[in-house]
């Protein structure tokens, strides 16, 4: 890349970093150059998503942020998600329903659920489909990705409810 | 459009001083999603305005008040009493771009197919300026052509206030599209006032399939002083085919946009009288 003539301090998965950068490099740009190549090239025009990543907790193309606007900011890639020897339970779900086609999008699906598991309470359909409208699969493979999503939501769900009391109703004496 | 510099003001002050010295090379920057709508080549220096307060919703007397670097999505989900603003949010681009781009971006250049000065417009909201001092603008006037021309002098959009709506007032907002996450193909908006079942006024206003967002004003003559029925909704919206000059695009005709205008315009009236009944009882 040309000569980077300006700096850029922010926090990458969790570790704080000072990256060199030029005003008009692209956030995306600079994470790939500096190893953070789950994240991925797919429009450049902020439509895809394959570029998702979290900025302060939200879903946000890096393929259309300036890199000079991440300053400050807590940067989430795909590489703080999961990995392969130990993959996130969507990712894990993913894999399971047979949703990875060529794979390209996966990062910035993951990417966008985090978003929404970690911000949404309530995770009813509509919510869920809002915060995934910003990811594409050229494959076409949205069904099984919806299968694996709606598995990992109802897996969290049931997680976090309070277990019942069994009660002594019928129980032998 | 290619940025050769990036400052980041401490305080309004500070942003307007380093616009006004950079002139037009010089460009507030929010979200930044619009930049690269900029077809200009001529390199400019970003002044980041997100640092300065300005990302925040309050309501403050008769209006909401809307920080002019609060993102769409914050639009979206805030709710307020008789609040109608998430609606269309919701309905912008897709979730990481509501996640960036700002009321202020989508209304301080205003691209041919943006929403909210339609929304903005059939509201009468009012845009705040800072120049030293703040001043208030209606949106009649903001958007009477683009507004770059007030902001020639190191000006910055600080905030957009939103009447909040009366008992009785009720908004209705349409965006055809040809899919979830596309550019408008036409954006109405409509507000109406009603009063035993009449219509005591009402705003509508209109976007994308037509040069720039206005008030269509053959719609609202049309509607003045009528019972609020879908017969008279249905004259009024052909009275806004007739009156404004849609333009066809992305393999539609103008005919077909005029169409789609009409059932759209008729479609926001219907909401905002169903609005209005209800905010009525």
């Amino acid at each position: 890349m040309a000569k980077t003539t300006h700096t850029v301090s922010f926090t990458v998965n969790g570790e704080k970093k000072t990256f060199g950068t030029r005003p008009d490099e692209k956030l995306l740009a600079l994470l790939r150059r500096e190893g953070y190549r789950g994240t991925k090239y797919g429009c450049g025009q902020g439509t895809c998503g394959a570029c998702t990543v979290l900025v302060d907790g939200r879903a946000t193309y890096a393929c259309l942020l300036y890199a000079m606007q991440a300053e400050g900011r807590e940067v989430r890639t795909i590489e703080s998600a999961g990995t392969f020897d130990n993959p996130s339970e969507f990712q894990k779900q993913l894999v399971a329903a047979g949703a990875v086609q060529c794979g390209y999008c996966i990062p910035g699906m993951v990417m966008s659920a985090t978003a929404l598991m970690e911000t949404e309470a309530v995770l009813e359909d509509e919510i869920v489909k809002e915060y995934m409208d910003g990811n594409l699969c050229r494959c076409t493979g949205y069904e099984k990705i919806w299968v694996a999503l709606r598995k990992t939501l109802d897996k969290q769900a049931s997680a976090k409810k309070p277990a019942v009391k069994k009660t002594s109703k019928g129980a032998k004496k | 459009m290619k940025l050769c510099e990036f400052i980041r003001p401490k305080n309004l002050a500070e942003a307007r001083k380093a616009l006004r010295g950079l002139g037009p090379k010089g460009m507030p920057l929010a979200g930044g999603t619009a930049l690269h709508f900029m077809q200009s080549k001529a390199p400019v220096t970003a002044v980041d305005i997100t640092r300065l307060g300005l990302s925040y919703i309050k309501q403050k007397g008769d209006y909401f008040v809307i920080g002019a670097a609060t993102p769409l999505s914050d639009i979206q989900r805030y709710r307020g009493p008789r609040w109608a603003m998430h609606e269309i949010c919701r309905r912008i681009s897709t979730h990481q771009i509501r996640n960036v781009s700002t009321i202020g971006g989508n209304i301080a250049r205003v691209f041919p197919w943006a929403d909210l000065p339609v929304v903005l417009l059939a509201m009468g909201a009012r845009m705040v300026i800072y120049s030293g001092k703040e001043k208030e603008i209606n949106a009649d006037e903001y958007f009477s052509s683009q507004p770059a021309r007030l902001f020639r002098d190191g000006e910055l959009l600080t905030a957009v206030k939103i009447p909040v709506l009366k008992a009785h007032h009720g908004f209705g907002s349409v965006k055809a599209v040809r899919n979830a996450a596309a550019f408008s193909l036409v954006t109405i908006a409509a507000l109406l006032e009603l009063k035993d079942g009449f219509i005591k006024s009402a705003r509508v206003a209109a976007g994308s399939g037509i040069p720039f967002p206005q008030r269509l004003k053959a719609v609202e003559a049309a509607l003045a002083g009528k019972e609020a029925k879908t017969e008279v909704f249905r004259e009024a919206a052909a009275a806004g085919g007739a009156a404004a000059r849609w333009t066809g695009g992305e393999g539609m005709s103008a005919d077909y946009i005029r169409q789609l205008a009409e059932v759209s315009i008729l479609d926001a009236l219907e909401r905002a009288a169903e609005f209005a009944r209800g905010r009525a009882e």
